[in-house]
């Protein structure tokens, strides 16, 4: 097989688009099992409720899709926190079934909720910036996937910030390390659980905001596919570890891309699978499993 | 005062006894009233858009027959109204197997109606099969469908072309009608052969595409070269890697077997990242209001091989037909419907000449009409100009043909034009300014 070298760096840009998108997701995810130590199956609903927030403030609006993460996120995150104070909050720590079940039960909750108020059918809008594309190597490159990876860089860069500049992320990160000497030394780790949980939603809100503008169609049921992908990503780069999450993300987005370049689409979920199979073998706590805990 | 108490006991019970006479006696005579028939349709699910399409066409079809009386059954000496029963197959296996016991089971209906994506029906087919219930299969084109031997499929009447009839004749325009045309433009020899890509749902649906597009071109000895065939799974959104896959083998022309979810960001991406400014084929599948509206501009020019077009009615017998029951639809549902929904229509009006053939709604007799069956051409021309399944695998022989997509600004949507065959062309296939022959 031969691999030009535009070929190349288009499946190596499609697969780092893939990654921000699975990055977002799994740092969300690992969020609030760093902080809550649970495990949000849902999550992949909240990128579906995000790309449809999005995608009702463009068609009432008309507004920059882009722009409307301003809005998306805070919707998710308000929306997250509600589960959290709804749902969560009364099962946590009663029994990890509990809380297996709880989260399996928002998934159903949170589609048929989405099919009652969306529609069955798919959607999809487009973005602004469509027409425009930046010449890269021999390939035109769409912009829209530039400002894919800069929203995800600013995204992380922000959460960054917040978690390590800040007296929140200071109490998150000690809630995260350890629960009960965060409660002695006067945290509110309920209030703590809260926010991880609203973080996490929001920064799965802003995927489904990204899903939808780079052209992907999105319905009800589309978020069960990307949520077992961002948890099989949670567990390659280790639980609760944020940088495992973000270098997890990118490496599965490329080793996706490149797997259906080379092995065929048919490969695209299953080669994922076999490169964690692998890892868990050789590293049993994920590449950054250790540390992160 | 002391009897008034064993007055109103006395009063009670013979009230209920009264009752009770009145409600059971009829019933022990009473003969069923209604021909039921299922629907089998992805009302949830990625599939959802065709499925509500199939059930509302099922509900038109119903409505118009219980509107003119109903279905007369000579055994009962009565006409019947058509009740419909849906059955949500939520675009998955399982849920289609669900689907089928329930209305078998439960709804004991005589006859099943329906079915899309040959993956879901080919699951729950061996439940159908041992409960011995007819089953018209409007929506599902592998032709494993009727002609699977592991289970018993003589119950089974396959109203939809499969993949091999419709990947056939595809093949066959893509030969006569686009190689020349691409040869002529770019002064290549007439001898050229064309490069076709497939891009196919990994299912039997997308498969069966595959096979067809092989086998014709090898029984026909034409001149297309298959440079690319990449496989997806079903469900999936994001094409770029195996777009760019299929752009690194230079295909002059790209044949995805997709459903309409999969189509539309296929088309977008193929047009819009990837930059393959070349000439995409669909299956008929996709021949619906929401491909014409979801694809815009990136549409521009592409092909469909059509039975049945919202927006293009063949010239022919059938033309007032498909006009009515256009209007009827859109007055009712508002929009027009789509492919599935045609054939599903058809479906309806099938299973009630079968129940007026059998003079009886038993499933067997039900089963054995519909094998003779010759129900005159409705809304979907057919071959004879009658819907049969009198043939070794019970499938009916739909007229096919292609339709090209173009750009009405005035709209701003795309609408289709019948470009083959020559006896029901309205405007010749062109190649639009944008396309680049091997585009890669």
């Amino acid at each position: 097989m031969t691999l030009d070298p535009g070929t190349l760096l288009q499946i190596l840009f499609w697969g780092l688009y893939a990654g921000c998108i699975y990055i977002l997701l799994a740092t969300g995810v690992n969020l609030i099992f760093g902080v809550m130590k649970t495990v949000n199956f849902a999550h992949g609903e909240l990128l579906m409720i995000g790309a449809y927030v999005t995608w009702s403030l463009f068609v009432l609006t008309g507004v920059n899709p882009y722009l409307l993460l301003v809005a998306t996120v805070p919707v998710l995150l308000a929306l997250g926190v509600a589960v959290e104070r709804l749902a969560f909050r009364p099962v946590l720590g009663s029994n990890k079934l509990n809380e297996i079940f709880l989260s399996i039960g928002l998934i159903y909750l949170f589609q048929n909720g989405a099919a009652l108020l969306w529609g069955d059918d798919y959607q999809s809008l487009r973005s602004p910036f469509e027409a425009i594309s930046v010449p890269i190597a021999d390939f035109r490159l769409p912009l829209d996937y530039l400002i894919i990876i800069g929203v995800t860089v600013a995204v992380l860069v922000g959460l960054q910030l917040l978690l390590r500049r800040t007296r929140l992320g200071l109490a998150l990160r000690a809630t995260s390390q350890n629960r009960k000497a965060a409660m002695l030394s006067g945290i509110d780790v309920e209030r703590m659980d809260m926010l991880a949980f609203g973080l996490g939603a929001a920064l799965a809100g802003a995927a489904g905001t990204l899903w939808a503008v780079s052209g992907q169609v999105f319905d009800p049921y589309m978020g069960s596919v990307p949520a077992i992908k961002a948890f099989a990503i949670v567990i390659l780069g280790g639980l609760g570890s944020i940088p495992g999450a973000i270098l997890g993300g990118l490496f599965y987005g490329l080793a996706e891309s490149t797997a259906t370049y080379t092995l065929g689409g048919a490969w695209k979920d299953a080669i994922s699978f076999v490169l964690l199979i692998i890892v868990l073998v050789i590293r049993p706590t994920g590449l950054f499993g250790e540390r992160g805990e | 005062m002391r009897y008034t108490g064993l007055i109103l006991i006395a009063g009670v019970v013979l009230a209920a006894v009264l009752v009770a006479g009145c409600s059971t006696e009829p019933a022990a005579t009473e003969t069923p009233a209604t021909l039921t028939v299922g629907v089998v349709a992805s009302m949830t699910g990625p599939a959802s858009t065709t499925g509500k399409d199939m059930w509302q066409s099922a509900q038109l079809a119903a409505d118009e027959i219980n509107a003119k009386g109903g279905v007369f059954v000579k055994s009962l000496g009565k006409n019947m109204t058509v009740r419909l029963v849906q059955g949500d197959d939520e675009s998955t296996r399982e849920g289609g197997q669900k689907a089928v016991t329930r209305m078998i089971t439960d709804d004991r209906v005589d006859v099943l109606v329906g079915g899309f994506s040959s993956a879901v029906v080919t699951a729950h087919q061996s439940i159908v099969a041992e409960n011995g219930v007819p089953y018209i299969i409007t929506g599902a084109s592998s032709p494993t469908i009727t002609r699977r031997t592991d289970i018993n499929t003589s119950m089974m009447f396959h109203h939809c072309p499969t993949t091999d009839d419709y990947g056939e004749k595809t093949t066959l325009f893509v030969d006569e009608t686009v190689r020349p045309a691409v040869n002529e433009k770019f002064g290549f020899p007439p001898g050229r052969p064309l490069r076709l890509a497939v891009v196919y749902q990994d299912s039997p649906y997308g498969k069966g595409v595959l096979s067809a597009v092989n086998e014709t071109i090898t029984t026909h000895g034409l001149d297309i070269e298959l440079v690319a065939s990449e496989a997806f799974k079903m469900g999936e959104t994001d094409f770029r890697t195996i777009l760019t896959s299929v752009k690194a083998k230079k295909p002059d022309v790209i044949y995805p077997a997709a459903f309409l979810n999969e189509q539309v960001p296929m088309m977008t991406q193929a047009r819009r990242d990837v930059g393959l400014d070349t000439i995409f084929l669909a299956v008929e599948c996709n021949d619906d209001p929401d491909y014409y509206k979801g694809l815009g501009q990136y549409g521009d020019s592409s092909v469909i091989e059509s039975r049945f077009s919202p927006y293009a009615i063949p010239k022919g017998p059938i033309a007032a037909k498909v006009t009515a029951y256009r209007n009827g639809y859109s007055a009712r549902f508002g929009g027009f419907p789509g492919m599935m929904g045609a054939s599903t229509y058809e479906g309806v009006y099938v299973a009630v000449a079968a129940a007026e053939k059998a003079g009886s709604t038993a499933r067997a007799e039900l089963a054995s009409a519909l094998s003779t069956i010759a129900v005159p051409e409705m809304v979907e021309s057919m071959e004879g100009g009658v819907i049969s399944f009198a043939n070794p695998f019970r499938e009916s022989r739909s007229n096919l043909y292609m339709e090209q997509l173009r750009w009405d600004a005035g709209l701003q949507e795309l609408r289709p034009v019948i470009v083959w065959p020559a006896e029901l062309m309205e405007s010749p296939f062109t190649l639009p300014a944008w396309y680049r022959p091997g585009s890669g």
